[in-house]
């Protein structure tokens, strides 16, 4: 039973984490189409840039803003430079993201060396708090009420203010919010920052949580995050939420019973989706 | 046309012919062993531009395939006798292994967006690295493993023109392909795959041939890679080693099967002419950076690479004269 629920929490913990990836990812899709490549690029300086600050300042509160203008500050680059000349070719777009990436990764080698940096937890997160005889480790629950609070700040956002409500149309037929006369692309940028906030808040979030930072880490999680979106389905935010804390769960349980199998077992997942809902859980339209 | 097409047919065979001289004429292993490596690549690189160039969508887990040839081979030759008949028989098997495994990701994925290929192919060679990383029985793990190879092979010559004849019975089979009717159904779907299907082609059928294909040559190319370093570990199944192709197909020129061989070679010796360059100046060791921004410009500004930009400027200068000939004839009449 301890044991389970330790798990559980683990699970949800990283799910949480990619949760806040593939969110991003799914939105920037949905809205405009993009796949974008380079996301992983954004958690990767978001950790990297969190760790360098809470190295610096001591505060662990500076290094998660620190980390989010950094991801807002790359988004605007990212969608200005990189995304904006080849709106509509889909190809050159996901050709362009990837390079972009590869660009991203290198480049936090030059910035903070080709080392892995380690990554301390701050103070009043280290420990657990032990219920009956249950152990939670704090750090964990910190993670996953965190993403919570930013799943329900964004789904809120969705639903009540005038943007979200362009946004989800949007998402639905971009032809038509267009023909209404908003302008698609300022709103798409929008997103876009949001996105990339909320990936570099992720990396932050799991350099503590992993105890290393390393410049590859941004494509591995990538890969899980593109798992999520296509469970999820593309377009959809409470999908990928959902498909992330099941990635995460599988992810937690398969490491612990045939360790060698977590990445196989979440392909396998996918794999079905894929055969039997093409679209993903989440969406209905095909 | 069809004549300017034939004089840079016997121009490439004229070069052909000079670069299988070249080992008899001029000693030196390290040029021996570069010029191996761009004929391997151009290989594996031509067989990407199947995909990217010709039908059009975008993998980028083309180093599984290339991993699975290199690994079948080492596996087989680490096993077996070290012969010819088990390396011939490696490269039969690892393209059956890759032959699989590209009808299954393709039948998953390709009915799909070409954003879903291009994702799932990642996830794919990622699992393939992971694998390649933990079945420690069979591949040694990260560490790698090394093994003799036939001894008709050893030769660095005889290899090298191996390589070369390989690549050039490949590159003119590829193009023979891509001139079949076939070939004009993959071109009809990378310019308008609602077209293409309106007029009754089966789409997902010929994509998947497709990738059957590229991912068959890319098998080739990766037992060729693993024979000639004597040597295989986990990089072969990296992202670097698609990007490797991916570079290389770019800045050749996507859709056209010279390009890649072209942009293989200028790839190889920029690799070895800035591995030279980091021993004395550091900052070359992050050299992706600039082959990353290069890439980023040309895909923006010089989509068409460099043989591209070269057909499409001649092409060009044939337009204005006809327009020209046609305007004095004009004047004249």
């Amino acid at each position: 039973m301890e044991l389970m629920l330790n798990l559980i929490i683990n699970g949800l913990a990283t799910g949480m984490l990619v949760f806040l990836l593939a969110a991003g990812l799914t939105l920037i899709f949905g809205l405009m189409d993009v796949l974008n490549f380079a996301h992983g690029g954004f958690f990767a300086w978001g950790a990297f840039s969190a760790v360098w600050l809470y190295s610096l300042s001591g505060s662990f509160f500076v290094a998660i803003i620190g980390a989010i203008a950094t991801g807002i500050m790359l988004g605007i680059f990212t969608e200005k430079i990189i995304i904006k000349p080849v709106y509509g070719n889909h190809i050159q777009q996901i050709l362009i993201t990837l390079g972009f990436m590869l660009v991203l990764t290198e480049f936090i080698k030059v910035v903070w060396g080709p080392n892995q940096m380690a990554a301390k937890t701050p103070e009043f997160l280290t420990g657990s708090w032990e219920l009956g005889n249950v152990i939670l480790i704090k750090y964990r629950v910190f993670i996953i009420i965190i993403a919570l609070i930013v799943y329900s700040m964004v789904q809120i956002a969705l639903k009540k203010t005038k943007i979200g409500l362009i946004v989800r149309a949007g998402v639905m037929d971009k032809e038509m919010v267009q023909a209404l006369g908003i302008n698609i692309k300022k709103v798409f940028m929008f997103v876009f920052i949001v996105g990339s906030a909320m990936a570099a808040l992720g990396g932050a979030l799991i350099a503590p949580y992993s105890g290393v930072v390393y410049a590859e880490m941004g494509m591995e999680y990538a890969i899980l995050a593109f798992i999520v979106v296509v469970i999820g389905g593309m377009g959809s935010f409470s999908g990928s939420l959902f498909a992330a804390i099941l990635v995460g769960l599988s992810g937690s349980f398969m490491a612990y019973f045939i360790p060698d199998l977590s990445l196989a077992v979440n392909m396998l997942l996918m794999a079905i989706v894929l055969i039997f809902r093409p679209q993903g859980l989440f969406i209905s339209r095909g | 046309m069809k004549r300017l097409g034939c004089i840079s047919q016997i121009s490439l065979i004229i070069i052909a012919v000079c670069l299988m001289v070249i080992p008899f004429v001029y000693e030196s292993r390290s040029t021996l062993i570069l010029l191996t490596q761009i004929f391997i690549f151009a290989i594996f690189a031509m067989s990407y531009d199947i995909l990217l160039g010709y039908t059009g969508i975008v993998s980028f887990g083309h180093a599984m395939f290339f991993g699975i040839g290199a690994y079948t081979t080492g596996i087989l030759l680490q096993r077996q006798e070290p012969t010819m008949g088990i390396f011939i028989l490696s490269i039969i098997v690892g393209i059956i292994i890759s032959v699989i495994v590209s009808y299954i990701v393709g039948l998953m994925t390709l009915r799909l967006k070409s954003h879903f290929y291009a994702m799932l192919t990642l996830a794919f060679a990622s699992l393939f690295q992971v694998a390649s990383e933990k079945w420690r029985s069979l591949t040694s793990g990260n560490d790698g493993f090394t093994f003799r190879i036939p001894e008709i092979l050893i030769d660095r010559s005889t290899f090298y023109l191996i390589c070369l004849i390989l690549m050039v019975i490949l590159y003119f089979m590829l193009q023979r392909f891509t001139q079949s009717p076939m070939g004009s159904v993959l071109i009809a779907i990378r310019e308008n795959e609602q077209r293409a299907e309106s007029l009754g082609y089966k789409v997902l059928h010929y994509k998947i041939i497709a990738s059957i294909i590229a991912g068959a040559t890319a098998c080739l190319a990766g037992s060729l890679y693993a024979a000639s370093l004597r040597f295989v570990n986990t990089s072969v199944f990296t992202m670097d080693t698609t990007l490797d192709a991916l570079l290389m197909t770019i800045i050749g020129g996507v859709g056209t099967l010279l390009g890649p061989v072209i942009g293989a070679g200028l790839i190889e010796f920029a690799h070895h002419w800035l591995s030279g360059l980091a021993e004395k100046y550091p900052l070359f060791e992050r050299w992706i950076i600039f082959f990353g921004i290069i890439y980023i410009l040309a895909v923006m500004f010089f989509p068409k690479g460099i043989v591209g930009s070269i057909q499409g400027w001649k092409a060009g200068k044939k337009l204005k004269k006809a327009v020209k000939v046609k305007h004095e004839k004009k004047i004249a009449g």
